[in-house]
């Protein structure tokens, strides 16, 4: 029988690996497939996207948050072990909650909301794209047909996570306005949870993969897995990046939105926070106006007065340099406590970025 | 500065410079800011005139110098003009139609440093906004302007100004701005000088209207908080106290027209018995501090009462004597503008009489027309 996804590295289906080489083998698996790669994740996470595309991602990516729990319910249903199924059914807790209002699937409700959609509107996914579901479906029968070692392979995507999520995080924050950090909670969890869940399921995997056989088949599960992820962005950039062929009936930009998300917002403005990067947009200039013996900050059709310390706070302003830096800077340019420096920059800064003459 | 002004040690420096490059335009406002005379082609000075009184601007302490006209586009030397302003560390607007050759010259522009765009929108509407500027196609020429704006990453500035024809669309022109992508709106209500007096009778809009453009504009600054600033000039004739004419007369502002003529407001010519001086004869620092018409009204020292008691006389500094001249016959008096001088309610009712008859026709602005101010016709109250 010829393998079904072929394994990465021929030679490796040939000898049993040490559970070490198997690690490896399986790192190496995310290291060259893994979606964080994909030119859609790079667009996402250098603020390269529009909101309407950044909404579609979130409307998509729902469906994939909403069948975790059954997926895992469909592992859990294999295992035979009581002390295997109490670390698995953890799985289905973080995602569905302990209550209404809790879990992971909530939380990712909360983000496809904070984009601008109406929760009855996600939650029907009938503005999702045939890929998505063909490949999340193709996930869930996947760990019902697949064998428990396969099911448990396919999960170690999980290792990969926490760095596309701290991209991501980081990356989403600093380039769309409309992304808070509420409306990223669903991340926040899943960075203690994935590694958790990760290395439970490696060991497992280290230690069940006994023969080549087995081994090659739980890195053909995880690679199955990388391309479950891959496909879908695929369709998402193939659908609304380039060539932008939307299919008949999935979501289009103004559809399934609250009414007042219809109003699109700018890039580079909203409420600044510490770590954000300020800077001065093309058309604000800081000046030394020489006539009258003082610096000016010149902006369109008006011109503001400086005093010296704003000054020194805007002279640290160089689209580099965080709050967080400019005000570490200061507090030791003027032997001063960063927090409170900290606090009257970002309210200085929020005054200039609320009258347009300040980004991020 | 002192060098400059030896009498008068407390004399400002000027902030900004409006450049009336060329009186010549696509469109064709019946509320024009230009004069009724407009300045020829053959009349307009060249380039290097206009660097020379650019760089002289810079000396004085000039920050911002609008670009303006006319269209200021229609002149082949935009571009180096521009530049100049980049090279003296002037911060350049450019007040702009977006019709006829603006958008050619926008990446050229932009290259050599251009700061601001301020872009005019008569009407959202296409073809109400091409009967207010008597051009038609105009507006599909204004929305590829914008577009290329902010693709390039400069600050887009939307200019409405607002009458009877178009204060139905004060939300439109919130929406508008939204889409283009412009960082600031200016809400501007007509002021009624030169073409727009002539015209004040189709243009004025009535109190409620105006009332409600207001609330409008003041819900749209709390919900677009931090994405569109947007400016509200209201209605002179329906406001408490008068707005301090161009930051107060030859406090600021400075404006050259294209034939060289320098004036402490756009408007100031049809105050009869001004001496404007020319940047043809004299540099840009001796007219700031000694040209007739800038010492006329500079200060305090040439107010009546009630201003001349007024708590608020350094605060709009009686207001704007172009307006004061119209309706009042006097161009030292209170602006009758201001609730305190004694002709408000009668400024007041003829305002409400005008908009509530139904609109004459657009007097369309046009080189060498006949039209005769109405300034000299119509009795003062």
């Amino acid at each position: 029988m010829t393998a079904p996804f072929p394994t990465p590295v021929a030679d490796e289906a040939q000898r049993l690996l040490t559970p070490e080489e198997l690690e490896a083998a399986l790192r190496d698996i995310g290291a060259r497939r893994y979606h964080n790669l994909h030119p859609f994740h790079r667009l996402l996470h250098d603020g390269k996207l529009n909101k309407d595309q950044v909404r579609a991602w979130a409307l998509n990516r729902y469906y994939y948050q909403a069948m975790i729990p059954v997926k895992d319910a469909a592992v859990l249903a294999r295992m035979e072990d009581a002390s295997l199924r109490r670390i698995w059914r953890q799985r289905i807790v973080d995602h569905d909650g302990d209550h209404p209002g809790d879990g992971g699937i909530e939380r990712w409700l909360k983000l496809a909301e904070g984009v601008g959609f109406r929760r009855d509107y996600v939650e029907s996914t009938q503005g999702i794209l045939s890929a998505t579901r063909f490949s999340v479906d193709a996930y869930v029968h996947f760990v019902r047909e697949r064998s428990l070692l396969e099911a448990i392979a396919s999960s170690l995507t999980e290792m990969f996570s926490p760095t596309i999520i701290s991209e991501r995080v980081a990356g989403m924050l600093k380039n769309y306005d409309f992304i808070t950090k509420d409306t990223l909670a669903y991340f926040d969890k899943r960075l203690t949870q994935a590694p958790r869940d990760a290395e439970f399921a490696i060991e497992y995997v280290k230690q069940h993969a006994t023969t080549p056989e087995l081994q090659r088949k739980a890195m053909a599960a995880l690679t199955f897995k990388c391309n479950v992820l891959w496909t879908q962005l695929d369709a998402l950039y193939f659908s609304y990046v380039a060539p932008g062929l939307t299919p008949p009936d999935a979501w289009t930009p103004g559809t399934g939105l609250v009414p007042e998300a219809a109003v699109a917002q700018a890039p580079g403005t909203g409420t600044l926070v510490a770590t954000d990067v300020p800077r001065l947009p093309r058309g604000v200039r800081l000046r030394r106006d020489e006539v009258r013996g003082q610096h000016v900050l010149l902006a369109p059709e008006r011109t503001f007065d400086l005093d010296d310390n704003a000054v020194a706070v805007l002279s640290l302003v160089d689209g580099s340099r965080s709050v967080h830096d400019i005000a570490g800077a200061l507090a030791e340019q003027f032997a001063a406590d960063r927090t409170v420096i900290e606090a009257d920059v970002l309210v200085m800064l929020n005054d200039l970025a609320a009258k347009r003459v300040l980004e991020r | 500065m002192n060098a400059l002004t030896p009498n008068a040690p407390a004399l400002p420096a000027p902030v900004g410079l409006l450049a009336e490059l060329t009186h010549r335009c696509p469109l064709r406002c019946p509320y024009c800011s230009n004069p009724l005379e407009l300045d020829r082609r053959s009349g307009e000075l060249d380039t290097a005139t206009w660097q020379r009184v650019l760089t002289e601007a810079a000396g004085l302490g000039v920050l911002h110098v609008h670009l303006s006209g006319g269209e200021p586009t229609a002149r082949n030397d935009i571009v180096e003009i521009t530049e100049s302003c980049a090279k003296l560390g002037l911060y350049s607007n450019l007040i702009t139609s977006g019709v006829g050759g603006a958008l050619q010259k926008l990446d050229a522009l932009y290259d050599v440093g251009l700061d601001h765009v301020q872009l005019s929108v008569q009407g959202v509407d296409a073809a109400n906004a091409e009967k207010i500027g008597g051009l038609k196609n105009a507006q599909p020429q204004k929305f590829a302007f914008a577009e290329r704006v902010t693709q390039l990453g400069l600050p887009l500035t939307l200019n409405s100004v607002i009458h009877r024809g178009n204060i139905h669309e004060v939300e439109g022109f919130i929406d508008l701005a939204v889409k283009l992508g412009a960082k600031r709106l200016e809400v501007a209500h007509t002021q009624y000088y030169g073409w727009a007096y002539v015209n004040r009778a189709a243009l004025m809009p009535n109190k409620a209207d105006v009332d409600r453009s207001i609330r409008i504009v003041e819900a749209a600054r709390e919900r677009l908080k931090g994405q569109l600033v947007i400016d509200l000039v209201v209605p002179d004739y329906y406001a408490k106290y008068p707005k301090a004419c161009a930051g107060g007369w030859g406090r600021k502002l400075m404006n050259v027209t294209p034939a060289g003529k320098v004036l402490p407001c756009h408007a100031a010519e049809t105050i009869p018995g001004l001496e404007f001086w020319y940047v043809a004869d004299h540099s840009l620092g001796d007219i700031w501090a000694n040209s007739p018409a800038f010492t006329a009204y500079r200060g305090t020292d040439w107010m009546k009462e009630p201003c001349r008691s007024c708590d608020r006389r350094e605060k709009d500094w009686g207001g704007c004597r172009c307006q004061a001249l119209a309706l009042a016959g006097d161009a030292a008096a209170t602006d009758p503008a201001c609730s305190l001088s004694p002709l408000h309610a009668k400024v007041r009712a003829l305002a409400t009489e005008e908009a509530a008859e139904s609109p004459p026709d657009y007097t369309y602005r046009t080189i060498g027309s006949n039209v005769r101010s109405p300034l000299k016709e119509e009795a003062p109250l």
